[in-house]
């Protein structure tokens, strides 16, 4: 009997294009390649990501025509900011889980498609409640963020995975300040058109619906899970262990780190969704400037992510050359405490100029820290990598909602004295990096643990009992340990396993 | 190049603030009320786009003549009552009229007024005005463009004569049947590629 082509793939060793470690992930990041699969998963997840911050942060800049149309308070608007940012920190974690189950693809995909509907709808909403329900809905798709960090970690290799975690979720961020800049110039071409104000912002709001649509419909056709392949094909082939959903969600839940940088990421990324949420309508009130303009000076916010967000990836890993994982805490935590201090000033400042200059200079900090805590991330969970990321990303979806609801919702604190007591609060709540700490590589006040017992073999392994050893299902966290022995730093001898 | 005009645009705005304030803030309270306005329309709520209101202005007779002789130009304009400015800080009334935020619909313009008698002028509600309640109040400026003085249909409380009117909602037939056409596209394109996806995996574990 004659045998098939699915023999003939498992004797040829795959050929990549990139240069690849043992578990054929790319140890480079090469940004102007689409090879497949590397960079072609690289640069649909983040188009797609693009497309879903896009969509999610559509509102804000034609927020001062929606909340005529509608008749909106100020508590109706802080209410569905709340909303937009709150449905994704339930919406990420389910996501981290569904990425360790069924694959970054499938996962992206479905959850894309399937909050398109409530983009589309918001062209149609009539009320504070409607209004509230569709941003709430629209906001599910941030959950995408998982997928495109799990994504990546599962492409790329230890020295490179913070530049390619940080340059997908950045260029992803940036939809956040294009949106500022695409709404009013889409509202503008069809009043130009002849619609009238009421319905120009409705008939903008098909493109957001539409790029969120095709992105998804590409993932799907074009997108691949692992370097090897898909994750259903893998798992029917034996190649792949389907693992158990309580045991995933068991070890990622019981991991403090995770816990800790959820709390960190909410007060770097959960203040950018903030700021995506309320900037334009500050300086439109404040300085009393023209809705275009508004959206440009908003605009800068989220554009900064284009290399802010990817320089703190790229950092964290330069820095892991040298110090290992101990110099990507410190440098987090630097990064985030200063983003904090500018957050403070630019509420102090009255006049355009240095609102202007303070607020570029506050993105760039607080987006660097976003892409610095996914330079620690990928190494806090071997198995649940998925869930730790879900954790992290809802975080700083939690991050948001608490920033909002306390300081930006209603009449009670002017928008300027928000802004500052949110900088307070950055500070506060980038104090706990401190109590994060790895055994075999130290943390930012203590170096490794001097026993011999501490690698990273035993720190990944841990996550499995000895039944699942003797199965073998480990062998990707072996490569994984092995491959990461990096993090130490510069100064330590790497020993060879016997 | 878009990006550069905008931000040349931009600067010019900047400098055309700063160049605003040299001239003087002027204060709402220092204006004389010498104008004496009225708004009638039909009962109920008004629709936007489909009503008018008939505005009739003079001169307030118990001021002495020749008062209004600087008066260049007068704007009226439909402004927001206190209740729709609740919660609402960027319809906030500001005594400095550069920061006021309580009228923002322009009506009409009557360039070198005769205000020895009553004029009246009928106002079609623009489509753009949102629902709402409202007055009237019309401003005089002199002939350097700065506010002298006003006159407004309501007392200065702002309680009386009122003018209650309903927004277009925006909302057209075939932007309800595009959506949900579009959103109808997106959900099976998904149940579609699943559906092709599991015939794939199946025909190759058979082979």
């Amino acid at each position: 009997m004659e045998l098939q082509s699915a023999n003939e793939d498992h004797s040829q060793p795959p050929k990549f294009a990139l240069p690849v470690d043992s578990e054929h992930k790319a140890t480079e990041f090469r940004l102007f390649s689409v090879a497949a699969p590397h960079m072609r998963a690289f640069h649909l997840s983040w188009v797609s990501f693009f497309a879903c911050f896009v969509s999610t942060f559509a509102a804000p800049p034609l927020l001062p025509v929606i909340r005529d149309n509608l008749n909106l308070t100020a508590t109706d608007i802080g209410n569905a900011g709340i909303a937009s940012v709150s449905g994704a920190v339930f919406a990420r974690f389910a996501m981290g889980t569904a990425c360790d189950l069924f694959g970054p693809r499938l996962a992206s995909a479905s959850l894309i498609l399937i909050t398109a509907p409530a983009v589309y709808f918001t062209s149609i909403a009539s009320s504070p409640i409607s209004f509230l329900l569709v941003r709430f809905f629209s906001g599910f798709s941030l959950a995408t963020f998982v997928s495109t960090q799990f994504w990546m970690s599962s492409m790329f290799s230890a020295p490179v995975v913070g530049t390619a975690n940080g340059v997908a979720g950045g260029w992803g961020n940036l939809g956040g300040g294009a949106t500022q800049l695409i709404m009013p110039l889409v509202f503008g071409l069809i009043r130009v058109i002849g619609a009238v104000k009421f319905t120009a912002w409705r008939i903008a709001f098909f493109i957001p619906a539409l790029f969120q649509t095709l992105s998804a419909i590409a993932v799907l056709i074009f997108g691949q899970d692992l370097p090897d392949g898909n994750f259903r094909r893998l798992q029917k082939s034996g190649d792949k262990h389907k693992d158990k959903l309580s045991l995933i969600l068991y070890h990622g839940i019981t991991n403090y780190r995770g816990w800790i940088l959820a709390l960190t990421y909410g007060y770097c990324f959960g203040v950018e969704l903030t700021m995506d949420n309320i900037i334009a309508e500050y300086f439109y009130d404040r300085f009393n400037l023209k809705l275009h303009t508004a959206g440009i000076i908003a605009a800068s916010f989220g554009l900064a992510n284009v290399v802010s967000r990817p320089a703190g990836g790229a950092i964290s890993d330069l820095v892991s050359k040298r110090f290992g994982m101990r110099g990507r805490l410190w440098t987090l935590f630097v990064v985030q405490t200063l983003g904090g201090v500018f957050c403070i000033l630019l509420g102090q400042v009255g006049s355009l100029g240095a609102s202007i200059v303070l607020m570029i200079a506050f993105s760039l900090f607080c987006q660097a820290a976003c892409g610095l805590t996914f330079g620690v991330v990928p190494f806090v969970s071997r198995r649940s990598l998925g869930v730790i990321n879900g954790m992290t990303g809802g975080g700083g979806n939690v991050g948001a909602v608490i920033t909002q609801l306390l300081f930006f919702r209603g009449s009670r604190y002017s928008k300027e004295r928000g802004i500052s007591l949110m900088g307070v609060m950055i500070i506060c709540c980038t104090l706990p990096i401190c109590l994060v700490y790895f055994p075999q590589w130290g943390g930012m006040f203590c170096g490794p643990s001097s026993t011999n017992t501490a690698s990273e073999q035993d720190y990944y392994l841990s996550e499995w009992d000895s039944k699942e050893k003797e199965k073998g299902l480990h062998e990707p966290s072996l490569k994984f340990a092995d491959n990461c022995t990096t993090e130490r730093g510069k100064n330590v001898v790497t020993t060879a396993r016997p | 190049m878009a990006a550069g005009g905008r931000l040349l645009a931009s600067f010019l705005l900047l400098v055309s603030c700063f160049a605003q304030t040299s001239y003087g803030i002027v204060l709402f309270s220092s204006l004389q009320r010498t104008l004496v306005v009225t708004a009638s329309h039909k009962q109920g709520v008004l629709k936007a786009g489909e009503d008018t209101i008939t505005v009739t202005w003079g001169l307030n007779q118990s001021i002495p003549s020749g008062t209004d002789s600087g008066y260049k130009t007068i704007q009226f304009k439909l402004c927001y009552g206190p209740i729709s400015q609740l919660d609402r800080a960027w319809r906030k009334t500001v005594d400095n009229l550069d920061k006021d935020r309580t009228c923002q619909f322009k009506m009409v313009a009557i360039a070198n007024p005769h205000t020895s008698a009553n004029q009246t002028f009928d106002w079609l509600i623009g489509l753009d005005v949102p629902t709402a309640t409202y007055f009237v109040r019309a401003y005089a400026y002199d002939s350097e463009g700065i506010s002298v003085a006003y006159g407004q249909n309501t007392d200065a409380q702002k309680t009386s004569n009122l003018i209650a009117i309903q927004g277009i909602t925006g909302r057209h037939l075939s932007i309800y049947v595009s959506s949900m056409c579009f959103s109808a596209f997106s959900v099976l394109s998904l149940v579609g590629f699943f559906y092709l996806e599991k015939r794939r995996v199946r025909m190759s574990q058979q082979k």
